[in-house]
């Protein structure tokens, strides 16, 4: 059984798209989601511009990701981006206070206001600078593998990726915590990108996902050894 | 449901992706936005950086420069210093030289600008009735220039069609501007 997710219309196996073939969605969702099942495209091949790097490391950022989530099932954790998010949240809420109460008193009254509102907009930048280059540090997916006991505390996976600009040379590294030790180990691969796409643009995800399985089961079954 | 290509990437972010990238957005915004308004308190005036649109301050200034001001307190103006000014009811500053000052003990000025390169001092610029220009027209005192940098806003405000209101608005645009082009590569 094709396990159609209950956002409806993934047509699942394999982690990925078959390519072309992925045809419209079961329809397994109701006449309320049928909408939102037409704006999700989580079936079409993925086709990007193949010479913008940045549009390039993130297809392969999501489709590892996608890999991790669907195939094996592990809960995504999105503890990592809210905390950006809350920052950069904050720091645009000092912006907007600085922006209205200046709009309601005019210069000179609104000195100590606005300049207690940019000093604190610019530590939020800095405290936003230390967060995302020591604690994120290009983590982009932080997933957990819930314990089918129960008891123990919950695997962690991360993944994070680096893409140097103007180089072809992408490089993917698996992080497996296990929760109840606290052991850390890691595994990476470094390849060119020009192996996981397609001369139009189209990320091959028959070539990518091997990649991706066969690191995280290098880590798996290291765990099963020991 | 129309196929438009460009929008795929949208379509494939979730939540979270789509307001990460609104907040982007927002912050270079705020940022532009924070750098103006910390000029205006460092410097003490609320317009700290203008251009000139006019060549009444030739060979001084020339139109399209940028000038630098503050708005100190405890800078007492003094003839011959280039002060910009506001004169009520109208929205555009204006930069000239001061030309004679009436100073009383307390430390309430009036003074008399002229442009150096007019024939005849500002009255006829003043309001009706208005003889004396005071402090609090004052938006700043030149402290400094760039030349020639300020050419974009003027041609914002010669072409209707590109019309943005004033020199803070602008600033604030082209600053943008720099920003969108130099950010395009995102992580």
């Amino acid at each position: 059984m094709a396990a159609a997710a209950a956002q409806g219309g993934r047509t699942g196996g394999g982690g990925g798209s078959s390519g072309a073939g992925g045809g419209p969605s079961c329809g397994t969702g109701s006449g309320r989601s049928g909408l939102l099942d037409k704006w999700k495209i989580d079936d079409k091949p993925v086709k990007i511009d193949k010479w913008d790097g940045s549009a390039v490391k993130n297809s392969l950022d999501d489709s590892a990701k996608k890999v991790l989530l669907e195939k094996y099932k592990y809960v995504e954790n999105f503890g990592l981006i809210d905390g950006r998010l809350t920052i950069c949240t904050i720091s645009c809420f000092f912006a907007i206070v600085a922006l209205i109460w200046d709009y309601m008193h005019p210069f000179p009254e609104s000195k100590p206001v606005l300049a207690l509102c940019v000093i604190s907009y610019f530590v939020m930048m800095g405290i936003l600078t230390i967060y995302t280059s020591y604690k994120e540090k290009s983590i982009f997916l932080v997933a957990h593998r819930k314990d089918p006991t129960g008891m123990d505390p919950d695997d962690i996976w991360q993944l994070s990726s680096s893409l140097k600009r103007f180089d072809d040379k992408y490089t993917l590294k698996l992080t497996f915590i296990s929760g109840r030790t606290k052991q850390q180990r890691e595994a990476e691969f470094t390849k060119s990108i020009a192996k996981f796409f397609d001369h139009s643009g189209t990320l091959v995800m028959d070539a990518y996902e091997p990649e991706i399985s066969r690191l995280h089961d290098s880590l798996a079954t290291e765990r099963k050894i020991k | 449901m129309l196929s438009l290509d460009f929008l795929d990437d949208v379509r494939r972010m979730n939540k979270r992706q789509l307001y990460y990238q609104v907040l982007n957005f927002g912050m270079i915004v705020s940022s532009a936005l924070m750098i103006w308004k910390g000029l205006m308190v460092i410097t003490g005036s609320e317009s700290p950086i203008v251009v000139v649109l006019s060549g009444s301050m030739e060979p001084a200034f020339h139109r399209g420069d940028l000038l630098f001001l503050t708005n100190r307190v405890e800078d007492p103006i003094r003839v011959g210093e280039i002060v910009v000014f506001r004169i009520e009811g109208r929205e555009i500053p204006i930069v000239h030289r001061v030309l004679k000052i009436h100073e009383k003990q307390n430390g309430h000025i009036k003074f008399l600008t002229k442009g150096d390169n007019n024939a005849v001092d500002d009255r006829g610029l003043y309001k009706q009735g208005q003889h004396w220009l005071e402090k609090k027209d004052v938006v700043g005192r030149a402290r400094g220039f760039v030349p020639y940098i300020g050419i974009v806003t003027i041609l914002m405000n010669d072409y209707p069609k590109f019309k943005v209101r004033s020199c803070p608005t602008c600033f604030i645009k082209n600053v943008i501007f720099c920003y969108i082009w130099e950010s395009t590569d995102y992580s």
